[in-house]
C-alpha cells in the first residue's frame, strides 16, 4: 500500500481523505491487507470458490410487475428535482 | 505493410420480461419519466433485489440455442462506478460464474459462412437515462430504465473485418427475435453494441493494443466506426507512435471515433461478489422443460419450408430470415392451401412494399387474415393475379377487409364465358390490320389482344379463359 493506491482507491469511491492522516491510513490498511494476507498460507487446491458465506441458494421472483407508481413521493425525498427527472450537476461526456 | 484486424463485440440485448431483473418494477418502453421505479431501482437503504427467474429461462434459452455451457449455479457480483444514472455507485453482474458459457453462431457474409465463437454471455441490470440539453447547468435522470434485465453476449476477438462484425450482429439479432427472448428493437435501444478493435501486423501472433468503440446501435454505423478505427490505428502505428488502449465514442455526424478521456480513471472497477444475492440454482427439470420448449430456429425453418412445403432456397432464405416475415408466412399459409404462393408474394409483392416504406412487416396494415384471404381469391379464381396486386395495394393503404374491398369495387373476376368472348370478338373486330398482321406470322401480336381485352374488362378477365378464347377467334 502506497500514498498513490490510496489516493486512486478514494478518488474511485468519491471518498475524501485528510492529508494529516494520509499517512496513518496508509499505515492501517497496509496492517489490515497482512492481517488478512494469512488466508493465502492455506491450501486451497482442492476447494471450490465460494461466492456467499450462506450455503444456501437464492429464491427468486416470477415475471410479474408489482410495483407501484412512486413518482412523485421519489422526486420528492431527492436532494434536488424538478416535475419529471431527478436533477444532478451536469455531466456530459 | 499488410495489417490485420481483431475485433471482439459485447452486445447488450434488453431481455423481454415484463418486470426488472431485481425488481418489480416494469420495463415498459417510452412510459412517462420515472413511473417504473421500485424502492430497489432506487437503490435505497434497507432494500433487497430479488432475483426475476424469467431473465434466467431467457438467458438459457441462447445458451441452448448457441450449444453453449449452462452454468446451473450461477452468481452475480458488483461492478463499481460513479454515474448519475446508476443510483446503488455498483452495477449488479455476473463476473465470475456467467449463466452461459462457450456457445457460437454461424454467420453469413455476401461471400463465406464461418463461426463466431462466443465467450459469455452473462445477466446483468441496465442503467438509467441521463438527460443532459434540457435543463441549464444540469443533468436530468430518468431511472424507468434502471435494472431491466440485459443478457451481455461477448465474443470471442476472431472477427476480422467490419462486414463480418456486421453480420454477427444481426445473426444474433435474428437469434433472439426467433427466441422470443428480445425484440430486436434497436431504435428503441433493445440491443446495443460496444466493439473492440485493434490491428497488428499480418502473421504477428500477439493481439495489438485494443481500443473499445461505445454504445453503437445501428448495422451501417458498427462497420463505419469500424472502418474509420481500422484505419485511424493503423495512421497512428505508422506514424510511428502507439495506440492507447481507451474508450471512444463514434460520432455519427462527422463518421469519427473520438476519446472519451472521462472514462479513463474510472476503469477499475473493484469487482467482488454481491452479498445482497446468493447464488442462483436452475434444477434439471427447468433445464429439460427449456430444451423441450425452444422454438424452432431460422436455420431449421428454412430446411423445413423447402422439403415438406417444396419452397424454392431463395424464398426460404428470405422468409425464415425474420421472426416476423417467418409468423406471418405461416399464419397466412394456415388461412388458405396454397403456402407456395403465399411465399411468392411475400419475397415479391410484399417485400417491395416492405422496401418502399422502409418497414417491417408487422408494422405493416396486412394481416396475416386478410393475406391468406387474398391468396385464397386467387386460388379460386375470384381475382386474377393483376387485380390481386392492387386489392393488396388497397389494403396495404388502408387495411381494409380483402373481400369488402373485392365487392366494394366490383373487382371480381368475369367468370361468364360468353361475356368474354363477346369482348374478344368486339376486339378483334376492330383491329383489322392487327388480326392480319397475326394472320400472316406475326405471332408476338397476340400479347397485343390480351392486353386489349383486359383493358376492356379491367383487368377482370381471367387470363387462361381470354387466351383460350382468342386462339380459337384468331386461328
Amino acid at each position: 500500500m502506497d500514498k498513490k493506491t490510496v489516493t486512486t482507491i478514494s478518488y474511485l469511491s468519491r471518498l475524501s481523505i485528510d492529508n494529516e492522516k494520509e499517512k496513518k491510513i496508509v499505515q492501517d490498511l497496509d496492517n489490515i491487507i497482512e492481517f488478512v494476507d494469512q488466508l493465502n498460507d492455506a491450501d486451497t487446491s482442492n476447494v471450490e470458490p465460494l461466492t456467499n458465506p450462506l450455503e444456501k441458494t437464492a429464491k427468486t421472483r416470477t415475471d410479474q410487475v408489482t410495483a407501484k407508481n412512486l413518482k412523485k413521493e421519489l422526486l420528492e425525498i431527492a436532494p434536488s428535482s424538478n416535475d419529471d427527472y431527478f436533477l444532478v450537476p451536469r455531466v456530459v461526456e | 505493410m499488410s495489417w490485420e484486424t481483431v475485433i471482439g463485440l459485447e452486445i447488450h440485448v434488453q431481455l423481454s420480461t415484463k418486470s426488472k431483473l431485481f425488481s418489480g418494477g416494469s420495463t415498459e418502453f417510452g412510459a412517462e419519466s420515472n413511473t417504473h421505479v421500485d424502492l430497489v431501482d432506487m437503490g435505497l437503504p434497507g432494500v433487497l433485489p430479488v432475483a426475476n427467474k424469467e431473465a434466467f429461462y431467457k438467458a438459457i434459452r441462447f445458451g441452448l440455442a448457441t450449444g453453449a455451457e449452462i452454468n446451473q449455479e450461477s452468481s452475480f457480483d458488483r461492478k463499481n462506478y460513479f454515474y448519475p444514472d446508476l443510483p446503488k455507485g455498483y452495477q449488479i453482474t455476473q463476473m465470475t460464474k456467467p449463466i452461459v458459457e462457450k456457445g457460437s453462431i454461424k454467420i453469413a457474409t455476401d461471400e463465406y459462412e464461418r463461426v463466431i465463437n462466443i465467450t459469455r454471455a452473462h445477466l446483468e441490470e441496465d442503467a438509467g437515462k441521463s438527460i443532459h440539453d434540457l435543463f441549464e447547468g444540469k443533468t436530468g435522470v430518468d431511472l424507468n430504465r434502471a435494472g431491466t434485465p440485459l443478457l451481455e453476449i461477448v465474443s470471442e476477438p476472431e472477427i476480422s473485418n467490419a462486414k463480418e462484425a456486421v453480420s454477427y450482429f444481426k445473426a444474433i439479432r435474428q437469434l433472439v427475435t426467433f427466441l422470443d427472448i428480445c425484440d430486436g428493437n434497436m431504435a428503441q435501444g433493445s440491443m446495443r453494441c460496444d466493439v473492440n478493435v485493434s490491428v497488428r501486423k499480418s502473421g504477428d501472433k500477439e493481439l495489438g493494443t485494443r481500443a473499445e468503440l461505445k454504445n453503437i446501435n445501428s448495422f451501417k454505423f458498427i462497420e463505419k466506426a469500424i472502418n474509420y478505427e481500422i484505419d485511424r490505428q493503423i495512421r497512428v502505428i505508422e506514424s510511428g507512435e502507439s495506440v492507447v488502449q481507451e474508450t471512444r465514442l463514434y460520432d455519427s455526424e462527422k463518421n469519427e471515433t473520438r476519446s472519451m478521456r472521462s472514462k479513463e480513471e474510472a476503469n477499475d472497477y473493484r469487482y467482488f461478489p454481491c452479498p445482497d444475492l446468493l447464488p442462483v440454482v436452475i434444477s434439471d427439470k427447468e433445464l429439460k422443460d427449456i430444451k423441450d420448449n425452444l422454438p424452432e430456429l431460422p436455420e431449421e425453418k428454412e430446411k423445413r419450408y423447402i422439403t415438406e412445403i417444396g419452397l424454392e432456397e431463395s424464398e426460404a432464405k428470405i422468409i425464415s430470415s425474420s421472426k416476423t416475415m417467418a409468423n406471418m408466412f405461416e399464419e397466412a399459409s394456415s388461412k388458405t392451401d396454397d403456402a407456395k404462393l403465399v411465399a411468392k408474394w411475400l419475397v415479391g409483392d410484399i417485400s417491395a412494399l416492405l422496401n418502399k416504406d422502409n418497414i417491417d412487416i408487422d408494422e405493416s396494415n396486412l394481416t396475416p387474415e386478410n393475406f391468406g384471404k387474398l391468396i385464397e381469391r386467387i386460388s379460386d379464381n375470384t381475382i386474377s393475379g393483376k387485380i390481386a396486386k392492387s386489392v393488396l395495394e388497397e389494403v396495404w393503404e388502408s387495411g381494409s377487409d380483402v373481400d369488402e374491398i373485392i365487392e366494394s369495387k366490383g373487382l371480381v373476376q368475369i367468370q361468364d364465358e360468353s361475356l368474354l368472348e363477346e369482348i374478344a370478338k368486339k376486339v378483334v373486330d376492330s383491329n383489322p390490320d392487327q388480326v392480319a398482321s397475326y394472320k400472316a406470322g406475326k405471332d408476338k401480336l397476340f400479347g397485343f389482344f390480351v392486353g386489349q381485352v383486359m383493358k376492356e374488362t379491367q383487368g377482370k378477365a381471367n387470363p387462361k379463359s381470354i387466351n383460350e378464347i382468342l386462339k380459337n377467334l384468331l386461328n
